[in-house]
């Protein structure tokens, strides 16, 4: 072990954070706003849009996440049509490649935090809200979902914590994220070992402070459900 | 009880002996089996190719069974160093830098490198003397293998590049295929006949002459071993020496390329 192998490859690898935080936003964002739709095709009632959601989360829970990175990079431009169509926009990019795989899969996850979140909202309430003549898009908007968003917090923010490690993933399809500089500075220095604990220890400080916030949003979401004693 | 128990230890000890022996007779060769026509696995699965064939003569020379380990190349060295392998046999040009980490036999295989990209783009990369032309790469998007000498020779030369990295020659080709890469910088003898004759002819062609820089791309591409293994690799270089001197290299080159890829001085 060479401290000051690990000290010299630090700063390079902090070069990367910034393409790691976008893959991790943006794919979060992406991926969330996809996971809502979902839901709500799961949850309408109708067969002919709960299946295909169902299929779909099925399907990308099923796959690891890093065949869907090699499937989308390598496998989609085999199609001569594709590459001549504007989604090659997305696709010719490695970056949008792996934002598009990231946030197809954190949908299929966040889909089924968030259905979890709306079936354990007691029955009572909502039939209280129907007893008040609340349409079902009131009770929906203004009983059931501010009240699974505060149950599905934790479990989403373990979702986050998790997606930010997937990030990694984007260095096998050439992004330079934190990972990717990790690794052609041990293909310069031959020391794997410094080079990827230091990494790892940057990879833990972050996911500590991801869990740090999502606690204080957390607190600040349950504020008034908090218990207090006395 | 205890008689069983020291008939016990006595297998134990056997075993670890007996295990002892067989690994001292076998070396364990790393190469990336997907390096046509270096190293690769036939249809048959079967392992051949020019550092195949010389892994195998150096065994024969040396009176020891080989064992095949393929490795990632990006993760060649750090696998030698683990001792997930005894020796590397891989295509892999003998650099100063790799030098600072392992050993290498003498060289059995030219080292040189020349760019690849599509037809009729009218690009002027180099100049008449055959130098590139720094201007020319300003922005353009190169694919080249992460911890190659490739990647040395660009990060010193031409760092406007825009440099694309891989794990491996595979999904670097593809991409150029895709229009992900302007150009990738490879092995002529490889980019010859695994794409310019083949798949991607009268679509790609060489881009530049043929770079031939020692100071980069080393002497030439040798076995490489971890240090403190002298005698092992002083045997090696022996056997190398040998099957230069029987003609062994220019056979296994002459099955793949109509040229020796080897310079006969080395066998001196």
């Amino acid at each position: 072990m060479k401290v000051e192998i690990a000290l010299d490859a630090l700063p390079r690898m902090l070069a990367g954070i910034g393409l790691t935080f976008q893959l991790l936003l943006l794919a979060l964002g992406i991926g969330t706003a996809l996971a809502v739709l979902l839901l709500l095709m799961r949850i309408s009632g109708r067969w002919w849009l709960s299946l295909p959601a169902q299929a779909y989360c099925y399907v990308f829970r099923g796959t690891p996440i890093l065949v869907q990175i090699f499937i989308i990079y390598y496998g989609l431009p085999q199609f001569e049509w594709l590459r001549e169509s504007v989604l090659w926009v997305v696709l010719r990019d490695p970056f949008g490649c792996a934002v598009l795989a990231l946030a197809l899969n954190v949908g299929a996850y966040v889909t089924e935090i968030l259905r979890g979140g709306v079936l354990s909202v007691e029955r009572g309430l909502l039939e209280a809200g129907a007893a008040l003549g609340m349409s079902s898009t009131h009770r929906f908007v203004y009983i059931t979902a501010p009240l699974a968003v505060r149950i599905a917090l934790p479990a989403y923010g373990n979702e986050i914590i998790s997606l930010l490690k997937s990030t990694a993933l984007a260095s096998t399809i050439t992004l330079a994220d934190m990972t990717g500089i990790a690794r052609t500075v041990v293909a310069e220095t031959f020391a794997p070992y410094e080079v990827f604990i230091s990494l790892a220890l940057v990879y833990v400080s972050l996911a500590w402070l991801i869990q740090r916030s999502m606690h204080r949003v957390e607190a600040r979401i349950g504020r008034y459900a908090t218990r207090r004693a006395g | 009880m205890q008689k069983r128990t020291v008939t016990l230890l006595g297998l134990v000890a056997a075993a670890l002996v007996y295990g002892h022996t067989a690994t001292a007779e076998t070396l364990r060769v790393g190469m990336e089996c997907t390096y046509a026509p270096f190293n690769y696995r036939t249809a048959d699965g079967k392992l051949a190719g020019y550092d195949v064939d010389v892994a195998n003569g150096v065994s024969e020379k040396l009176g020891v069974d080989l064992e095949f380990v393929c490795q990632e190349w990006s993760g060649m060295i750090p696998a030698l160093l683990a001792n997930k392998f005894d020796l590397i046999i891989a295509s892999m040009s003998i650099t100063p830098k790799r030098m600072e980490q392992i050993d290498f036999s003498s060289p059995y295989r030219v080292s040189i490198g020349r760019l690849v990209g599509p037809v009729g783009k009218g690009w002027q990369l180099f100049g008449a003397d055959g130098a590139p032309i720094a201007a020319s790469f300003k922005g353009l998007r190169v694919g080249v293998e992460r911890a190659s000498t490739y990647f040395e020779w660009f990060k010193a030369k031409l760092p406007d590049a825009e440099l694309v990295l891989y794990d491996g020659a595979e999904p670097m080709y593809l991409d150029l295929k895709n229009g992900r890469v302007d150009v990738i910088m490879t092995n002529p003898m490889k980019a010859h006949l695994s794409f310019l004759s083949g798949e991607g002819k009268g679509k790609y062609e060489f881009v530049s002459p043929a770079i031939n820089e020692p100071k980069y791309f080393g002497p030439g591409v040798g076995v490489g071993l971890r240090k403190g293994n002298e005698a092992l690799r002083d045997k090696i270089s022996d056997a190398l020496r040998q099957l230069i001197r029987e003609g062994k290299l220019e056979e296994y080159a002459l099955k793949i390329f109509p040229f020796p890829i080897h310079d006969d001085a080395w066998a001196n």
